[in-house]
């Protein structure tokens, strides 16, 4: 028996194919999710994130500090890579300079101001184990790996349950557990009805990042660099391939910033990048599945 | 290399003709490449190799070369032996080193690259199981955007 679960949820669509999906089964995972978005969504009033960056009292000088969920360890650890890796411009202190060009929780969608970039790593806010401690309101973005964490955890449910095979879709970035490889088809950031390659997925996932469709008016869009907290305009769709979809989702957004044959040294991963006059770099195993 | 001028020539122009027949029987890419091409001399060839040479008359000898262009797959290399006996051609040979997608989609890894330009295929009609794409957005975001083209126009 393989079951098809079709929702929306954290913003965006999920399809999750499994066989022996049981009914209690999908509802643990829609519980998981419902539950890691009520800690990380800066797009909900009541999450975690977003009610520590409100309730910020400036009469009271010094430090303050988050307690995050378990799953927030493996998430620092990645980001501080990551920042590291794109000398400051991927940050998880992202969400007041994206708030600044639009893209908030109403979905406002119209800029108040100048971009303003994140807070510095270190000095006004650090992430250390699943604590975040700051000196000034932050709201956390963990728009660069979070959706990855979230497929993995989904599919470590899926794992646990004993299920042989399964694929996790969740808005374009994907996780597969099974013998049988997978074709999936590589959306052109130039028209989203077309595909500029197809590529297999086998045990393993692929995570795309891309500027085109949360894109609002005169170049604006989601993938900000945090060093100046403006939009990045060289590279517009960006794909890794790799054992768990929270690198892969991570180094896909690390993309955007750094040379892939930098990512493939240093993490063995596969990935291909679009850029704006439509050119592609990659590695020859994205290269070789482009028409 | 001073043999490898005059039969440059020759080879350059053999690898540039089979460029464009590739790149025909390959469906009409959207960019053709400039076919470029390098020779080396192998076997025979070398051996003369100080001999100046003439307009139209090359030494005799086993010239090899890579013509490189750009396929609807990316980049592509076909390689061409030519054998030259008594100022004329003997023999061909052409070695192909084909890079086909469906080929390659399912093995290991190859040294990275750059294709020129992509080139897209409506996801309608490829036989695949999902699609990679950038964030697909539902309901919201969607609203929000067309609500803010309607204030713009």
């Amino acid at each position: 028996m393989t079951g098809t679960l079709e929702f929306d949820a954290i913003g965006t669509r999920w399809w999750i194919r499994a066989g022996g999906l049981s009914e209690e089964l999908a509802a643990r995972v829609r519980e998981r999710i419902e539950e890691f978005d009520g800690a990380w969504s800066r797009f909900r009033a009541d999450s975690l994130v977003s009610r520590w960056a409100a309730d910020w009292d400036d009469r009271v000088p010094g430090e303050r500090t988050l307690a995050l969920p378990a799953e927030a360890a493996p998430l620092g650890r990645l980001y501080r890579e990551l920042h590291e890796l794109t000398e400051g411009s991927v940050t998880p202190f992202l969400g007041d300079s994206l708030v600044r060009l639009g893209y908030d929780a109403s979905y406002s969608l119209v800029p108040h101001g100048p971009a303003i970039p994140a807070p510095a790593w270190g000095t006004e806010a650090r992430w250390e184990g699943s604590t975040i401690t700051a000196s000034a309101p932050v709201l956390l973005d963990i728009g660069a790996a979070g959706k990855g964490l979230l497929v993995d955890l989904v599919c470590g449910i899926l794992s646990e349950a004993g299920l042989p095979e399964f694929l996790v879709d969740a808005g374009g970035d994907l996780r597969h557990h099974g013998p049988g490889a997978e074709r999936i088809a590589l959306e052109s950031p130039f028209d989203s009805s077309r595909a500029i390659g197809v590529v297999a997925l086998r045990s393993s996932a692929l995570a795309a990042s891309g500027t085109s469709r949360r894109a609002w008016g005169d170049g604006l869009h989601h993938v900000l660099d945090g060093l100046t907290g403006e939009p990045v305009r060289r590279v517009v769709a960006s794909w890794v391939l790799a054992p768990e979809a929270m690198l892969a989702d991570g180094l896909a957004t690390a993309l955007f910033f750094v040379p892939g044959a930098e990512l493939e040294t240093r993490y063995g991963v596969e990935w291909l990048s679009v850029h704006s006059d439509g050119h592609a770099e990659g590695s020859a195993y994205f290269l070789e599945g482009l028409f | 290399m001073t043999t490898s001028t005059p039969s440059l020539k020759v080879l350059a122009g053999t690898a540039a003709g089979l460029a464009v027949l590739a790149g025909a029987t390959a469906c009409a890419p959207a960019k053709q490449g400039s076919p470029t091409a390098e020779v080396s001399p192998t076997g025979g060839g070398s051996s003369a190799a100080a001999a100046p040479a003439t307009p139209g008359h090359y030494k005799d000898g086993t010239y090899s070369a890579d013509g490189h262009y750009t396929s609807p797959n990316g980049e592509e290399t076909v390689g061409v032996t030519l054998t030259l006996a008594s100022g004329k051609v003997s023999d061909v040979q052409i070695t192909t080193h084909p890079t086909s997608a469906n080929t390659q989609l399912f093995q290991g890894r190859f040294a990275g690259g750059i294709k020129d330009l992509v080139v897209g295929k409506s996801v309608d009609e490829l036989d695949v199981t999902r699609v990679a794409g950038s964030s697909l957005t539902s309901g919201g975001f969607k609203d929000a955007v067309e609500a803010i083209k309607k204030q713009a126009s």
